[in-house]
């Protein structure tokens, strides 16, 4: 039985929507959502969350129905790109905010130990309005992080940072995550943040998942020529031709491509050539 | 210059005396404690219509925002009158009656005729106010383990904290100013259901123009203190 289990969710708020979309995930996995704008991404985070009730289709965490479950009930995590600090609390308060609900014990000692990690602990005192931009989103995560939520969600964490920002906390984020069993959902438009950091990844296109899968799988072998072009293949159209020996031959203006995947002979077909599987040689 | 004349015309030996009247002192009183009590009474109902209307899909949404604005575009006159209906005509009567209850040429009525003249400016301002809350502040609140009331406690209420402000000091300026809803509601009895516009405008009626002045100055006064914290409740917005 898997960690997580969506199946069929279905909903509806206005412009943005979901469409029977299902998938699985296990214990410890990182999956990457990629989509164009207005996909439906930001929507099945907010569902799994709790924030929006779907019309159809069930939510599972750790074998367990919570599609009806309250979001204060679930121990699910969010960070949000516009890190969405509580203003009127310092950081300390902010990251203390959810483990006031808990009970557990040493929390100071817990949030200093997640501050050090996230390289915070001398921001403690300050207020979010004081911070930088990766500063801020280093906050939202140990907020997130130091209640030990059962699945983390994020919604383009680094998107509003600097490129070289975005590649500090994002080392910086592999390496926390690195040492805990933690799940994590991660919404993102930087490929680089799939390879960097998921085993998994989703494609959403108008609120359907249109492919799910291990990262080399969607970025190798795309199901269709929109994910192919989404996730940086050059698309060629030609004409599939029988050469012979059981491959199948694509005919592109006279240059003929061989390819192990099989078309009917005689077909208008789409190619898709990923940057590195073309070798430029010298003459 | 309109505003003006009110402090240039009358005199101020004229005010003087007439500020310390038993009749300028029950209407500034009765004023007051209306004024108060219904500023009270809006913001108990503003903050929750305003916090659903800004937060919550529901179905007729949109009739439910005209109705409640309604007031806004009516004259004061008539909502008066329509709330006479409704208090002193209808079923609701014999209900409010039995429980001792009456809003009809009372000093409850004054309260009533406020509350619902000043209410859907309250309600306007709270609305406006949660808008501007990024609700993603609720959601992570809540992925916290905190309940709906507790994220609306801890979030939603400090942050609203200036629009509540403004809120109360534009819904007690409404409700202290109300004249034609009062006056039809609860009437303009002579130090029984008498507050400050009463008094303006009975004191116009005899000609006596001191006290209705006073009255006017008074009122003045009250505004522009509304005004001028409203403002600067809405610059920290």
């Amino acid at each position: 039985m898997s960690f997580l289990r969506i199946d069929n969710l279905h909903i509806s708020l206005g412009d943005f929507y979901l469409k029977d979309v299902s998938f699985t995930l296990e214990k410890r996995d990182y999956l990457i959502i990629i989509g164009p704008t207005g996909a439906g991404k930001t929507i099945l985070l907010e569902s799994i969350v709790g924030f929006w009730k779907p019309q159809k289709g069930s939510i599972y965490l750790e074998k367990v129905d919570i599609t009806n479950e309250l979001p204060e009930k679930r121990n699910i995590g969010i960070v949000y790109q516009d890190y969405v600090l509580l203003p009127h609390f310092t950081v300390f308060d902010n990251i203390a905010y959810g483990l006031k609900k808990k009970k557990c014990c040493q929390k100071e000692s817990k949030i200093r130990e997640m501050a050090c990690m996230l390289n915070i602990d001398h921001l403690l005192h300050r207020r979010p309005d004081t911070l930088s931009g990766g500063e801020q989103q280093r906050v939202a995560l140990a907020r997130a992080l130091v209640v030990d939520p059962k699945l983390l969600l994020m919604d383009e964490p680094f998107s509003a940072l600097d490129p070289q920002t975005g590649r500090e906390t994002r080392q910086l984020l592999k390496r926390v995550i690195s040492k805990s069993d933690i799940t994590v959902i991660h919404i993102s438009h930087d490929l680089n943040d799939a390879w960097a950091l998921a085993n998994k990844t989703a494609v959403l296109r108008e609120g359907a998942l249109l492919q799910f899968g291990k990262v080399d799988e969607i970025f190798n072998r795309p199901r269709s020529a929109f994910i192919a072009n989404f996730v940086g293949a050059t698309i060629l159209h030609g004409t599939a031709e029988k050469n012979g020996n059981g491959l199948t031959s694509v005919n592109i203006d006279g240059v003929k491509l061989a390819s192990i995947d099989s078309a009917i002979n005689g077909s208008d077909v789409t190619v898709a050539i990923r940057p590195e599987n073309i070798i430029v040689l010298k003459k | 210059m309109a505003i003006a004349s009110l402090f240039v015309v009358p005199s101020w030996d004229d005010v003087r005396h007439n500020i310390w009247s038993e009749e300028m002192r029950f209407s500034l009183k009765l004023s007051l404690i209306t004024g108060i009590t219904s500023t009270i009474l809006v913001m108990l109902f503003a903050l929750p219509i305003g916090y659903a209307l800004s937060r919550f899909r529901f179905w007729g949404k949109g009739l439910v925002k005209t109705v409640i604005d309604m007031p806004i575009a009516f004259p004061e006159l008539v909502l008066g009158l329509c709330l006479l209906l409704l208090f002193g005509s209808t079923i609701l009567r014999d209900i409010l009656a039995s429980a001792g209850i009456n809003f009809v040429f009372t000093k409850k009525g004054i309260v009533a005729a406020q509350f619902f003249t000043a209410l859907p400016y309250a309600i306007r301002i709270m609305k406006s106010t949660f808008d501007y809350i990024n609700p993603r502040l609720e959601f992570v609140s809540r992925s916290l383990g905190y309940s709906m009331f507790e994220t609306f406690k801890n979030i939603s209420l400090p942050l609203a904290k200036n629009g509540i402000v403004a809120s109360m000091v534009i819904s007690f300026a409404r409700c202290i100013g109300t004249f034609g809803t009062v006056l039809i509601l609860a009437g303009g009895s002579y130090m029984k259901t008498e507050i400050l516009p009463i008094t303006l405008y009975l004191n116009i009626s005899y000609g006596n123009m001191g006290m209705a002045l006073t009255s006017g100055i008074v009122l003045m006064i009250v505004s522009f203190l509304a005004i001028f914290v409203f403002e600067k409740a809405e610059v920290s917005l």
